[in-house]
């Protein structure tokens, strides 16, 4: 990999990262320059998408450069950073539209929501391309800070607040735990630098019983960042008491950041598939995919709000997406990218129309879903075939995304892993068909047509929902440019 | 060229249909249901045409059509049809028209339950077709959606239980399958994957071992049991079966015909094109263990029908006993039993679709469908006196389902028990028995409903009418032309049934 030294030309290498802390600082500007006038926050808004728009077409631009280190390897900008950033822009460009059409939210905190999920995405685009310990770090604590501020978006509500604090206190461990691995890790190898670690570690002896605290003490970090068993304690009530706008932000962004920064530190310390440790980094990451996909599964069920569930469900979701990290090798880090990419919009569609019948009823329980069909027709459609995606049911991305991961872990010869998977999804099925239970079976007490919907929702609806079908018949083109972008991963 | 374009007609025809329904206003509702059974005669024409290209004295797959479609996994679109899959083309496309015709009077969300039926159609279709393991897949996933709203929607009392039930039951076997369907794609060369299930065939996979948890393990072995639930959950083969009565019962009548017609064979058409010829091998090890449950299908299935107070409930058991007779027909592996199940799929598809007909048409009536009811009276008599063509039309359905001579029903079965004979004596004498009791609990149920006095309440009931009789008109003569002549079933399927024999026959 060549590595750059040029300063001005490595400061080129990170104009998306600039753009996006550009567009965050502009927002705060007219934030406090206009305070609080109704009639300038579209301008806070549409300045926001605007810089997001270019960031996106500036990292689909950059998805066929080649990788290069930059800022003396501490930074690494490759066509794989670039898809998951890529992710990552649109998932927050999708909340945005959903906290704007949200009336959970005070006018007032939108701009306030736009800065921080602007702030958030600064970090996990940073935590992305680290390639180092110390900018890893910083890309973990850059995303988690806005993110605790973004829990208690809700200032005057209990649970927001206890959401807050609660992300805030177990962030705070896990970040302390992860540091402390770090520095293990650092006083073994002598160097912060991920390929000279990688290196250090094969040259030197170093005792598994140093190594592998070490390593569980680092993934505690990056673990509790996505949530996976046993860090994911967290999230049922951060999730909960967040506004469901931030609920669906939290189930994309940081989610996508913590995953690709694990495939990237596997796949640059554990890809030699012979040593003691990439076993039991293996077997823990197995035994981590199967817990996570469980526990999210069977509290999902029993769920009789429709935000919570998604919220466990979106914890199953990462369960199934981290058995893709254990094939080590491109196929299974095209599988997680493509399940990142399709789950996000999946994402947004359903936590969108349960923003719309939250707000319209004053609840998300399934009891509001009752007779929605008759209704809101519109809704119901793209809100049943994201449920059906969600749980993997072909002809709709959902099933792609799994069998991608599926033919990943096969492919390995994981045969019972990928059976239980399966399986997983099968129990998932039966709360996602719940939802289309309640609003196709049943009827409601009336069927006057629900407000609320303007032309504009209906087409943000459908255009997040549209990928789901196209990229569930026609996804060949798609996994191509993900399966490129993979091949870099690696070291 | 002309095959192919007749098989991605019938495959496409119906999905456009209800795409096309989609633009009709709700209200107009003669013209959605001209559409719903134009779409289904041209799609019955266009396999009466494919018949007759059809060329039966070749052994493989007919008017094969590929065209990529993920390249990566070198996923293709591809179909084709043989003499396996050709009579249960047939079968769908004629079993749809009449099911249209049924479903006349139907007045609920009559353009969704429409669209619906059409996109079902379609994806049998597309079951019986692809080519493509992959594509077998989605089709097979994709049928179960517009199953479940068709269940949940328009279903009886207890919609959401059955279609749930049916929903998550049939996706669990799926997803074992899916494990299959990728295991043997990896299985199938370095280099090389495929998705063909032709490729995919002829016993490759015999040999390999695989590793679980250190124990030595068949691969073949191992994934011929995935798929072997993922099939007879669909089938259903005893203790897989509770799904079936629910959605059944719940069901409105048209979806019932489907199911116990058409979706049934689904799961024994998988044995016939997947479970056999991808594992030789292990199905012979299995056989036993099919053919002897298959014959507690039989008897199981008979003793339950025979316990039921409820037409519809026993009728729908009965299909359970019915398939056990395919289930040990095809374990025979001999080419008489192989014969006899693929045309008992055939056969039966005719003759339950009749009786769920009927007794949709009686439940019209009736709004119930109790021989006896849950005070202990009864809930129907003498419908023979008052009902005379119904009755008639009754007596043709109950015989050919119990396999009287000269109706359908008996050749297949004669077939089967000639097959299986000399591999399973004991299960022929046991099976016999199934037999009887199949007669035992359709006469008794006729006797029930037929005779005796005339009950005041089924006085007021109507025969049928002119749209009844002409829906029933071509499975009569369909149960009663295959039972004197079953030569063309017979004729279409013989050179495919010859070589998939002969491939088992070779482990």
């Amino acid at each position: 990999m060549p590595s750059e030294f040029n300063y001005l030309a490595n400061i080129g290498r990170i104009v998306p990262e600039l753009v996006i802390c550009l567009t965050m600082v502009a927002a705060i500007f007219l934030e406090v320059t206009y305070k609080r006038k109704e009639t300038d926050r579209p301008m806070i808004f549409y300045s926001s998408i605007l810089g997001l728009f270019i960031t996106g077409i500036l990292l689909i631009l950059a998805l066929s450069n080649p990788s290069v280190l930059v800022f003396t390897s501490s930074f690494v900008v490759d066509p794989f950073s670039s898809f998951a950033k890529l992710t990552m822009v649109l998932g927050t460009l999708g909340t945005i539209f959903v906290a704007d059409a949200s009336k959970e939210l005070s006018s007032g905190v939108k701009t306030e929501f736009t800065i921080l999920a602007l702030g958030v995405l600064a970090g996990g685009m940073l935590l992305t391309s680290a390639h180092n310990m110390l900018v890893l770090y910083i890309g973990i604590e850059m995303l988690s800070i806005p993110s605790y501020a973004m829990a208690f978006l809700k200032k005057h509500d209990a649970h927001s607040s206890e959401a807050g604090l609660k992300y805030a206190l177990y962030g705070g461990v896990a970040s302390g735990l992860m540091l402390f691995g770090m520095s293990h890790l650092f006083g073994v190898t002598g160097t912060i630098n991920f390929l000279e670690m990688a290196q250090a570690l094969e040259v030197k002896e170093i005792s598994l019983a140093v190594l592998i605290p070490s390593f569980l003490f680092f993934f505690a970090g990056l673990g509790y960042k996505i949530a996976c068993v046993p860090f994911h304690m967290w999230a049922p009530d951060v999730y909960e008491g967040s506004p469901t706008p931030v609920t669906a932000f939290f189930a994309i962004v940081p989610k996508v950041a913590g995953l690709a920064a694990l495939l990237r530190v596997t796949h640059i310390f554990f890809s030699r598939e012979a040593g003691a440790l990439d076993h039991s980094w293996a077997l823990l990451l197995q035994i981590v995919a199967v817990l996570t996909m469980t526990v999210g599964n069977v509290s999902a069920i029993g769920q009789q709000s429709v935000k919570r569930m998604l919220a466990y469900s979106s914890i199953s979701h990462v369960g199934f997406m981290l058995l893709g990290i254990i094939s080590l090798g491109p196929e299974g880090t095209a599988s997680i990218l493509f399940y990142g990419f399709v789950y996000l919009f999946m994402t947004l569609t359903a936590f969108g129309i349960t923003v719309l019948v939250g707000d319209h009823y004053g609840s998300d329980h399934f009891e509001r879903f009752k007779g929605l069909i008759f209704r809101y027709p519109l809704l119901t459609i793209l809100m049943g075939i994201t449920m059906f995606s969600l749980a993997g049911i072909p002809p709709f991305a959902g099933f792609a995304a799994k069998f991608n991961v599926i033919a990943a872990v096969v492919a390995k010869k994981y045969y019972v892993l990928a059976a239980f998977a399966l399986l997983n999804s099968v129990v998932s099925l039966y709360y996602y068909l719940k939802i289309v239970k309640f609003m196709v079976f049943h009827t409601a007490e009336s069927d006057e047509p629900m407000e609320g919907g303007s032309f504009r929702r209906n087409l943000g609806l459908t255009l997040a929902a549209l990928p789901i079908v196209v990229f569930g018949i026609f996804w060949s083109k798609l996994h191509a440019l993900i399966q490129s972008a993979s091949l870099w991963v690696g070291p | 060229m002309r095959g192919q374009l007749l098989l991605n007609g019938i495959l496409w025809l119906p999905i456009l249909g209800a795409l096309g329904l989609l633009f009709v206003p709700g209200e107009k509702k003669n013209v959605i249901r001209y559409m719903a059974l134009g779409t289904t005669l041209g799609t019955f024409l266009l396999s009466i045409l494919l018949y007759l290209v059809f060329d039966p004295s070749v052994a493989g797959i007919q008017f094969a059509y590929k065209v990529p479609w993920i390249e990566q996994f070198s996923i293709f679109y591809s179909i084709g049809v043989d003499g396996i899959s050709l009579p249960m083309v047939l079968l769908t496309a004629l079993l749809f028209v009449l099911c249209v015709l049924s479903s006349w009077t139907m007045e609920r969300s009559l353009k969704a339950y429409f669209s619906l039926f059409l996109m079902l159609e379609g994806s049998v279709f597309g079951v019986f077709l692809a080519l493509d393991f992959f594509l077998f897949y989605v089709y097979w996933e994709v049928m179960l959606l517009p199953m479940f709203f068709l269940i949940g929607v328009w279903g009886g009392e207890n919609k959401e239980y059955a279609a749930v039930k049916f929903f998550l039951y049939t996706f669990f076997g799926s997803v074992l399958m899916l494990v299959g369907i990728v295991a043997l794609y990896y299985a199938s060369g370095q280099g090389a994957e495929s998705f063909d299930m032709v490729a995919l065939g002829g016993g490759k996979f015999e040999e390999l071992r695989l590793d679980i948890f250190g124990m030595d393990v068949s691969f073949s072995k191992l994934f011929f049991v995935f798929m072997f639930i993922g099939f007879a959950i669909k089938v259903p083969v005893f203790p897989f079966h509770t799904w079936l009565p629910h959605a059944h019962v719940q069901a409105p009548t048209a979806v019932s015909v489907v199911l116990a017609g058409v979706l049934l064979k689904m799961g024994t058409y998988g044995f016939l094109r997947i479970a056999f010829p991808m594992f030789p091998g292990a199905s012979v090890y299995f056989a036993d263990a099919i053919a002897w449950l298959g014959l507690i299908n039989i008897i199981y299935g008979a003793l339950c029908a025979m316990a039921q107070h409820d037409v519809k409930r026993l009728v729908a058991y009965s299909s359970v006993s019915h398939m056990g007779f395919v289930m040990v027909g095809m374990a025979a592996m001999s080419l008489q039993g192989m014969n006899g199940a693929v045309l008992q799929m055939f056969n039966h598809g005719t003759s339950t679709a009749m009786m769920f007909l009927l007794i949709g048409i009686i439940y019209e009536r009736a709004h119930h469908r109790m021989i006896v009811k849950a005070d202990g009276s009864r809930g129907f008599g003498g419908l023979s006196t008052v009902m005379p063509r119904y009755a008639v039309v009754f007596i043709i359905g109950m015989f050919a389902s119990m396999g009287l001579p000269g109706l359908s029903g008996f050749i297949s079965e004669a077939l089967i028990f000639l097959g299986i004979y000399e591999k399973y004596p004991e299960i022929t004498v046991l099976a016999l028995l199934g037999l009887l009791l199949g007669a035992a609990y359709l006469l008794w149920m006729f006797k029930r409903m037929f005779f005796g006095s005339v009950l005041e309440e089924c006085k007021a009931y109507p025969d049928m009418n002119k749209r009844e009789i002409l829906y029933m008109i071509p499975l009569c003569v369909a149960v009663i032309v295959f039972g004197l002549h079953p030569a063309p079933i017979l004729n279409m399927m013989r050179a495919s049934v010859g070589e998939l024999t002969a491939l088992l026959s070779r482990f």
